[in-house]
């Protein structure tokens, strides 16, 4: 039986703007597979970035709990969590979100050697390897600025997978591209989905992308209104 | 990484670098600078004592600076010559006069009578002639930097002090005095022209035979001379430049400006690590959403902060030995000791630091979360 990479139980999330309480994430069990394209759908204000957010333990739920390759991890302190996030997560911005003042190859380690790591020359071959793998290796000391769009979201994807994460998370990545690009992202993301290791998730609003996903969620105002795989249907 | 990501921040945003860097400079050059000048004027103050070339001075009764020493029995030359472990002992006499310029102006002088052969506690460096020109009956000595505002009189020229003709016999080299312009003539010359009472000097220089510790030294002087204040050269020193520093207000207002110039530079500081924090802060959010830790991203701000204190204490210090080396010889008074050098550097890092905190504290503030709207 294939066992979840993420567990969401019970999770719900208020926010506060002073005087009154506002819940924008009902009640949510969910469990993430490995080897699956998972996509949330859903309009603006719905909900979905704040779930893809609590996944990624960027934000703390109000309630439930969250566990990673079946270790609890919702109470652990903010450091740890940090820690956990570096070692078991990639993350996939709306925009690329590289860093300017680095080149295209530090960009991509910065991600394994942010908490004080030496960054090795064998770290620096492999993020050579996967820029390469992207169509990206003629680039490497290349400053972002250079770069155009999809190359900056090729560039911030090798990021995401330098740390050979459990998860990806992508926020829109496809949002702030071209067609042309948006595919050559979108393809890059499918081949990734297939790996039995890993899992990933894509955040979207926008429907065109719905035919890469292998499970498609949709969420409107804070709740899970359809999962092409209900609950419980993996274990099954 | 982190360093190096703080170092590759820090070459992007040139502005604010530079602007920060303006700051640690800020620091360096007017806080040294003033402490330049501030021990420059310390060894005016004391110049008489730290040039005297004695171990002990005999002075008035309650002489709290060498400046404000009265007179005392210049007998009392001969009876500390007789003490055992005195290898010898001169009379000096100094005060005040009007020399006359060459354009009939006055200007106020200190006049210094030293006792031939010896001449103790005479000038240390000569522009031109010699220690030998004070051995001449009618003999002076005028400084270098001074010379214009007596109208440039040469070696051999007379000029008029205290209504008594003297010779120029030798011109000194940054000889100078905090209570006036020095002029070195022999004992008699110096009584003729301060009309000190007869028989009567103001100190009494001591210097102690190889081997003679200065403690003993000083009891067995004391003992001699009950009447007398006798203190060490270093004690000396040290008393006449705190009672200027006390008396003077000089060390308020050197305080206040020093302290002025380092709140320019924190404030300089303060203001642009932190625009540069606020133009990053995307990229702050990013690095935390990626794994880094609040610690991480303090290291990143304070490596920063180091970094410009580094190069800033570099080009600080490059400035100043500029300045110290453009004033040297100068009217102007700048001196910096040795160990004011590293002091500073390290202070200098330290307010580096503290300028840098708000912009820490701006830093680890980001919320990851951010990100995502």
């Amino acid at each position: 039986m294939l066992q979840p990479i993420l567990q969401l139980e019970s999770i719900t999330r208020d926010f506060s703007d002073g005087r009154k309480i506002r819940r924008v994430l009902y009640t949510t069990d969910l469990s993430i597979f490995p080897g699956e394209f998972t996509i949330i759908a859903g309009p603006s204000g719905s909900g979905k970035t704040t779930l893809l957010t609590i996944m990624g333990l960027i934000l703390k739920p109000s309630e439930g709990e969250i566990s990673i390759q079946n270790e609890r991890v919702t109470h652990l302190p903010e450091n740890r969590l940090a820690t956990v996030r570096q070692q078991k997560y990639g993350f996939v911005f709306q925009q690329a979100e590289l860093l300017p003042a680095l080149d295209v190859l530090e960009n991509v380690v910065v991600a394994s050697g942010i908490q004080g790591q030496t960054v090795s020359a064998g770290l620096r071959k492999k993020a050579g390897e996967l820029l390469d793998s992207f169509g990206m290796g003629d680039c490497l000391s290349m400053t972002t600025q250079q770069l155009s769009g999809g190359q900056k979201q090729r560039v911030a994807i090798a990021r995401a997978l330098i740390n050979a994460p459990a998860l990806l998370l992508c926020d829109e990545p496809t949002s702030a591209l071209d067609s042309e690009s948006s595919t050559i992202v979108l393809d890059a993301l499918k081949q990734l989905s297939k790996d039995t290791t890993r899992g990933l998730i894509m955040v979207t609003h926008d429907p065109r992308v719905f035919p890469y996903a292998d499970r498609l969620i949709k969420i409107e105002n804070g709740s899970i209104v359809y999962d092409s795989r209900p609950q419980g249907a993996q274990e099954a | 990484m982190r360093s190096r990501v703080a170092f590759k921040i820090l070459l992007h945003d040139r502005s604010t670098t530079a602007g920060a860097l303006i700051g640690v400079i800020a620091i360096v050059f007017l806080v040294g600078q003033q402490i330049s000048v501030l021990f420059g004027l310390f060894t005016y103050m004391s110049v008489l004592v730290d040039h005297g070339g004695a171990d002990i001075w005999v002075c008035s009764k309650n002489t709290d600076n060498i400046n404000g020493a009265g007179y005392i029995p210049e007998r009392y030359v001969d009876r500390v010559s007789g003490l055992a472990g005195v290898a010898w002992a001169e009379p000096l006499l100094f005060g005040g006069a009007s020399l006359v310029t060459r354009d009939g102006k006055n200007e106020a002088v200190q006049v210094v009578g030293l006792r031939n052969p010896r001449g103790a506690a005479g000038p240390w460096r000569f522009y031109q002639g010699g220690q030998d020109g004070l051995l001449e009956f009618e003999g002076a000595t005028i400084e270098r930097l001074d010379a214009k505002l007596y109208g440039n009189p040469q070696i051999g020229d007379s000029i008029e002090i205290g209504n008594v003709r003297v010779r120029v016999s030798a011109i000194t080299q940054s000889v100078k005095g905090f209570a006036g312009r020095l002029v070195f003539t022999n004992m008699v010359k110096a009584q003729e022209i301060i009309k000190s009472p007869p028989g009567r000097c103001k100190a009494v220089l001591v210097k102690l035979k190889d081997g003679v510790s200065l403690e003993a030294g000083l009891a067995h002087v004391r003992s001699m001379l009950p009447g007398a204040e006798v203190l060490s050269a270093d004690e000396l020193s040290r008393m006449t430049r705190i009672y200027y520093v006390k008396n003077t207000g000089m060390g308020g207002s050197f305080g206040l400006s020093t302290l002025i110039g380092a709140l320019v530079g924190i404030i300089i500081i303060t203001l642009t690590m932190y625009t540069g924090v606020l133009q990053r802060q995307k990229d702050f959010a990013v690095l935390r959403a990626l794994g880094a830790r609040k610690l991480d991203i303090f290291i990143i701000v304070l490596a920063q902060s180091l970094m410009i204190g580094v190069v800033g204490v570099f080009i600080g210090f490059l400035l100043l030995a500029g300045f110290l080396s453009g004033t040297l010889d100068s009217p102007l008074p700048s001196y910096m000791p040795l160990w004011i050098a590293p002091v500073l550097a390290g202070a200098t890092l330290f307010m580096c630091v503290l300028g840098s905190l708000l912009a820490m504290r701006k830093a680890i503030s980001v919320e990851p979360a951010s990100v995502f709207r």
